[in-house]
């Protein structure tokens, strides 16, 4: 599945691993690459990112051309991408951070369209049920990490259509 | 539970039920977890055997055979298990389904009952007294008034009924020769009609 993502032209360009001085230029290779780190992440369904191993990875690293990235200028994609509200630091170090690549009101309205879809609104589910249970196998939000499951679920709270329930063992949710 | 810290929380539309339905979810979600790690298992050791009896270890690879059997027998008794989490759930959730039923018939019952105070058998008596009275009142009104018309309406249908014999469309000529005899035909075909 590392082939069958495809790169965008600028990956293969040199000069996009160098952040530009000239303003405009700078802003449009920012937002190339917050768009490519999003799809990428998206692609390897990615919920989280650690600095030092995103170096590596092929996204900031095209071995190819023989460029990577730097430390800094990564740091700058991140916050590019934490103004836009994709990425949350989980430490204050900002080593490692939150990726979303899909908002958690986005996978809200998922999960509440596949719960509508299939008559189950009055039911309750455990969250493992919902990221792993075999009736969401074929749903996109399988295998969505408990954390950002939790943040749609409280996405789709505020708005009525679900309410999250703390049990002794673990959370579920009743959707209406 | 009260409003400890004085937050404003709105009435919770989580019944007991529903917790006790989320209850035997996780207990079926621990299950299926305990069958993922022994199916895992199972595999591991499928492919030590395996590794064992080319190495000529037989009694090691029928040991471990064992053992991978005595999970599978696991393996089996969990599903049970959890078809009866299952079967518990939807019971507790047809029962649900049931109660909202009852509580419908029981609204409509109430609501069935005061439209019937509303209209008592004396009441409805009454009305249709009245309304009789209505109809032949109506009627003779009827009578005084259709006696005033009578000779002008008779007038007037005699008329229309001479202009429309008058009207008559042309019948076909009866054809003048008689009928040609049917000549007679074994088994009495003719008696046939």
């Amino acid at each position: 599945s590392e082939m069958s993502f495809e790169w965008p032209w600028q990956y293969n360009f040199p000069p996009f691993f160098t952040l530009q001085p000239n303003v405009d230029t700078r802003q449009k290779q920012l937002a190339a690459w917050c768009s490519l780190v999003l799809s990428y992440c998206r692609h390897r369904k990615l919920y989280t990112l650690d600095v030092m191993e995103a170096q590596e990875s092929p996204v900031f690293n095209n071995k190819k051309i023989s460029r990577k990235l730097s430390v800094e200028a990564i740091q700058v994609v991140f916050e590019e991408l934490r103004k836009k509200g994709n990425l949350e630091w989980m430490d204050k170090n900002k080593t490692r951070c939150l990726i979303m690549w899909r908002r958690p009101e986005e996978w809200g309205k998922l999960i509440y369209q596949w719960v509508s879809r299939n008559g189950m609104n009055n039911s309750v589910f455990t969250l493992y049920e919902l990221s792993n249970g075999d009736d969401t196998e074929s749903e996109e939000f399988h295998g969505l990490e408990e954390w950002m499951l939790l943040r749609s679920l409280q996405a789709l709270q505020a708005e009525g259509k679900a309410e999250i329930i703390t049990m002794d063992d673990g959370k579920g949710v009743k959707f209406f | 539970m009260g409003n400890l810290f004085g937050k404003k929380k709105s009435a919770t539309r989580v019944t007991e039920q529903d917790k006790a339905v989320l209850q035997l979810k996780q207990q079926r979600d621990k299950l299926k977890q305990y069958q993922k790690r022994i199916s895992q298992q199972l595999e591991k050791e499928r492919l030590l055997a395996k590794q064992l009896l080319k190495d000529g270890k037989k009694e090691k690879a029928l040991l471990l055979l064992k053992k991978k059997r005595y999970q599978e027998q696991l393996l089996d008794k969990t599903e049970t298990q959890i078809s009866n989490l299952e079967h518990m759930v939807q019971d507790i959730e047809f029962a649900q389904i049931e109660m909202k039923v009852i509580e419908g018939l029981k609204v409509g019952n109430s609501c069935l009952k005061k439209m019937h105070e509303v209209m008592s058998i004396e009441e409805v008596e009454k009305i249709m007294d009245e309304t009789q009275d209505a109809i032949e009142y109506q009627r003779q009104i009827d009578e005084m008034l259709s006696g005033s018309l009578t000779q002008e309406d008779e007038d007037a249908v005699l008329a229309e009924l001479k202009a429309i014999t008058q009207e008559d469309v042309a019948l076909p000529e009866v054809p003048e020769e008689a009928l040609p005899t049917v000549p007679e035909k074994r088994g009495g075909m003719n008696s046939k009609n």
